[in-house]
């Protein structure tokens, strides 16, 4: 078996020759030699101190394991299969072995994942299934006949050249296809078909709704043998359609139960546990009535009449306000942050409260028809409820010291509202009989007064809303100023270290000045005193300890 | 060269493993139950992690504290006899000796065979097992502890031959001057004979029928197997 070692060099002259692979960084690779990158990575070979050791030897560990390697390419030998061949200390086998894989003499490329099945059918072990020799394994305690082991087929593949053949690698289409979408695709133009396909009723093939309308069906085909089929919904929706009252009911129950998922679905007949959770997520405030059903416990089912009822009023004051030209600029404002207070609830509330659109329109249109003054002595009344509203909402306010989100804020101020209604019912009924007097206001007649408290409803929690908002300003700005008192206490005490780290700094410096010193000072002495001891004429004095340094 | 004692050196004791761990096998009665551990251990370590280790060990798997002495005891002793091999020396020669493995962990038997460089201060018993258990798809995670336990008890057993022979040598040489022929063939009696293996005239290439015998054999048992060659060892211990 010949090989081409050089980098993916292709020689067409030479069509015996097999192909292998190896990166470029070990083109010095050659059968013949030991190139020196070989000596340098595995020395113990080449230091000539072991007989086991020895450039012959290395050459033949090298040689076998390629080889073995080359027999087929595709799969990735492991250390294992090539120790039971040959004669050495694994360890050192090993580090050829590791060394030869590191350069990419081997291995390169070959199949790394490790599926089970593969490995099985890939190693030469010989999986010996059935009873051990050893042990007698009865059927029975009392038995004494031994099953016998089923002679299963043993992997063979040790010794013998032929191995195995791997199935082809595995692409990406195959591990992921069948995770992509099914994407009809139609049999004539090639393009999608999403919005429902027609399909051909002999066989399979498939038309987009564009090329039926155009008449293109395919050869031999007739128009009334395609049969027209639905576009299939994602698959997170598949069926489940959710009516408004179906919705209604399950945000109702959720107030009620909460977390009770199985009552929940019980009161919703039609849906399973999994589908109500299911479109509660998918509802665009769907924990809010969660958070706010835990912490109000019981709110009557009015909650969700009142809830419907104040964004239709804040649509309706939207309407009022696009027709006429305010003078009441506070009604106004509060009209403003009455829409932007609640968002949320009035983007979901809105696709609920679809029969009282008509409602809404009815007031547009009459507000319409009234003129703008009119519909600014109805802003003046909404504000004097307002006033009545306010000190309300105030006691509402100092009373829940809560986080100031507005999903909190709207079911209490609700219940509140709830509470005033029913007082201001009363009052509401002497309001129209006192702004009676006012012929503008006997067309008003006609708006229904709950208008006008919906108008409060909507002023009392813009109010909320706006104080709110003043509230958060101001922790805004005491968290700036603590900040920045937290951060010049820092400043200072890094100053001091500082200093303290100068001083310090210092006096080393003058302890290291006077130990120089010091040192100077002895040195000078010995000389002196060698200096005399030589005048003086004394011997010799070569162990004398204070000549030794 | 780093990890390869020069040929016919005599060092001091130690486990022949890039980490000088000591094996160490764990195995008593108490009030009526067995104890059976292994593991390793460093000799460098206190004593008193010997203490801490057993109280650790006795907490974790929940026994009485009457474990906790056996189990100092135990190691304590082991620990003593390596200590004692430690000052002596010990013969390097190049030695390469068959190891085999034959041990079961919980539902997997493994039988092995291969060879090992006495010599060689590189080699890592735990770093071959992972590579064995790896390769088979060995999924149990207490298999290759166990099978580099196994090794390093055959290494500890061969290198104490060597001290023995070592001392041995040194008496033989006492008793007679020179030639010191006679240590190297007794020491690596058991070895490979490496002139005949790794000579010129030789291949290391091993001969196909004997490529069976140098084979990991994988066994992996149910559960009846397993009770009945529990049962079995069981009546061997007594």
């Amino acid at each position: 078996m010949e090989h081409d070692p050089g980098s993916k060099q292709l020689r067409p002259d030479e069509p015996e020759l097999d192909l292998y692979t190896i990166p470029s960084h070990t083109s010095w690779f050659l059968w013949d030699e030991i190139h020196e990158t070989e000596k340098k990575g595995l020395k113990e070979f080449f230091d000539g101190r072991s007989i086991s050791r020895t450039p012959k030897v290395y050459k033949e560990y090298r040689d076998f394991i390629i080889n073995k390697y080359r027999e087929d390419p595709a799969r990735k030998l492991t250390f294992t299969e090539i120790r039971k061949s040959l004669v050495g200390d694994v360890t050192l086998l090993h580090k050829v072995f590791n060394f030869l894989e590191k350069w990419g003499l081997i291995n390169f490329g070959a199949t790394l994942g490790r599926n089970d099945g593969f490995g099985e059918a890939r190693i030469t072990v010989k999986v010996e299934e059935g009873v051990p020799s050893a042990v007698r394994v009865a059927a029975n305690p009392s038995d004494s006949k031994p099953l016998s082991a089923t002679p299963l087929e043993r992997e063979s593949g040790s010794g013998s050249a032929s191995r195995i053949a791997l199935p082809p690698l595995v692409s990406y289409s195959n591990v992921f296809g069948d995770l992509k979408k099914e994407r009809l695709v139609c049999n004539n133009c090639g393009g999608h078909c999403d919005s429902g396909h027609y399909k051909y009723n002999e066989g399979d093939f498939l038309l987009c709704t564009k090329c039926f309308e155009n008449g293109n069906y395919g050869e031999n085909k007739l128009k009334e043998d395609f049969k027209y089929n639905e576009p299939v919904e994602k698959s997170g929706n598949t069926g489940v359609e959710w009516t408004e009252a179906e919705t209604l009911l399950l945000l109702e129950s959720v107030v009620k139960y909460g977390d009770d998922w199985d009552r929940v679905a019980q009161n919703v007949q039609t849906k399973t546990k999994v589908d109500c959770i299911a479109k509660l997520i998918d509802l665009p405030f769907g924990e809010v009535p969660l958070g706010s059903g835990h912490r109000k416990g019981k709110h009557s089912g009015n909650l969700s009449g009142s809830k419907q009822g104040q964004l239709s009023l804040s649509e309706c004051q939207e309407a009022i306000k696009t027709k006429s030209h305010e003078q009441a600029n506070d009604s106004e404002q509060n009209g403003d942050t009455a829409n932007q207070g609640p968002p949320l609830k009035k983007q979901c509330v809105t696709s609920l409260s679809d029969s009282s659109s008509s409602l809404i329109t009815q007031v547009s249109a009459l507000s319409t028809l009234v003129g703008p003054h009119i519909t600014a002595a109805a802003a003046e009344a909404a504000v004097t409820i307002l006033c009545e509203e306010t000190s309300c909402s105030k006691e509402i306010f100092n009373a829940e010291d809560d986080s100031v989100t507005n999903g909190l804020q709207s079911p209490a101020i609700n219940c509140e509202t709830e509470r005033v209604l029913q007082l201001e019912d009363s009052e509401m009924k002497e309001k129209p009989t006192e702004s009676a007097s006012h012929v503008a206001f006997e067309k008003k007649d006609g708006i229904p007064p709950t208008l006008q408290i919906r108008a409060a409803i909507a002023t009392g929690l813009g109010a909320a809303a706006a104080r709110a908002k003043l509230l958060v300003d101001q922790e805004d700005r005491e968290i700036e100023h603590l900040l920045a008192t937290i951060i010049g206490t820092q400043m200072k005490k890094l100053h001091c270290k500082m200093k303290n780290v100068e001083e310090i700094e210092l006096l080393m410096e003058n302890e290291y000045a006077e130990t120089k010193e010091e040192e100077d000072s002895l040195l000078a002495e010995r000389i002196d005193v060698i200096q005399k001891t030589i005048n003086s004429g004394v011997p010799r004095w070569r162990d004398h300890p204070s000549l030794k340094s | 060269m780093k990890g390869h004692a020069p040929k016919g050196t005599v060092k001091k004791f130690r486990m022949p493993t890039s980490q000088n761990l000591v094996p160490i096998r764990v195995d008593f009665e108490v009030e009526g139950q067995r104890f059976k551990d292994t593991f390793t251990w460093n000799p460098s370590d206190h004593d008193s992690e010997i203490v801490k280790f057993a109280k650790a060990t006795v907490k974790d798997l929940k026994l009485s504290s009457n474990y906790e002495k056996a189990i100092v005891n135990s190691i304590q002793s082991q620990i003593e006899i390596f200590r004692s091999f430690q000052g002596q020396d010990m013969y390097t020669g190049e030695r390469i000796v068959p190891i085999k493995l034959d041990l079961r962990v919980n539902h997997t038997l493994i039988r092995d065979q291969f060879l090992w460089d006495l010599n060689n201060f590189e080699s890592d018993p735990e770093e071959f097992a992972k590579t064995l258990c790896a390769d088979l798809g060995v999924h149990d995670p207490e298999v290759g502890p166990a099978i580099a336990f196994a090794i390093r008890e055959q290494l500890y057993e061969i290198a104490v031959q060597n001290v023995a022979s070592a001392r041995e040598s040194r008496l033989a040489k006492k008793g007679r001057r020179g030639g010191d022929h006679t240590p190297l063939s007794k020491a690596s009696s058991t070895g490979l004979d490496l002139v005949k293996s790794f000579g010129h005239k030789s291949t290391v290439i091993r001969k196909r029928k004997e490529w069976d015998v140098y084979e990991p054999i994988v066994d992996l048992l149910s559960s009846e197997e397993v009770d009945a060659l529990e049962a079995k060892e069981e009546r061997n211990a007594r």
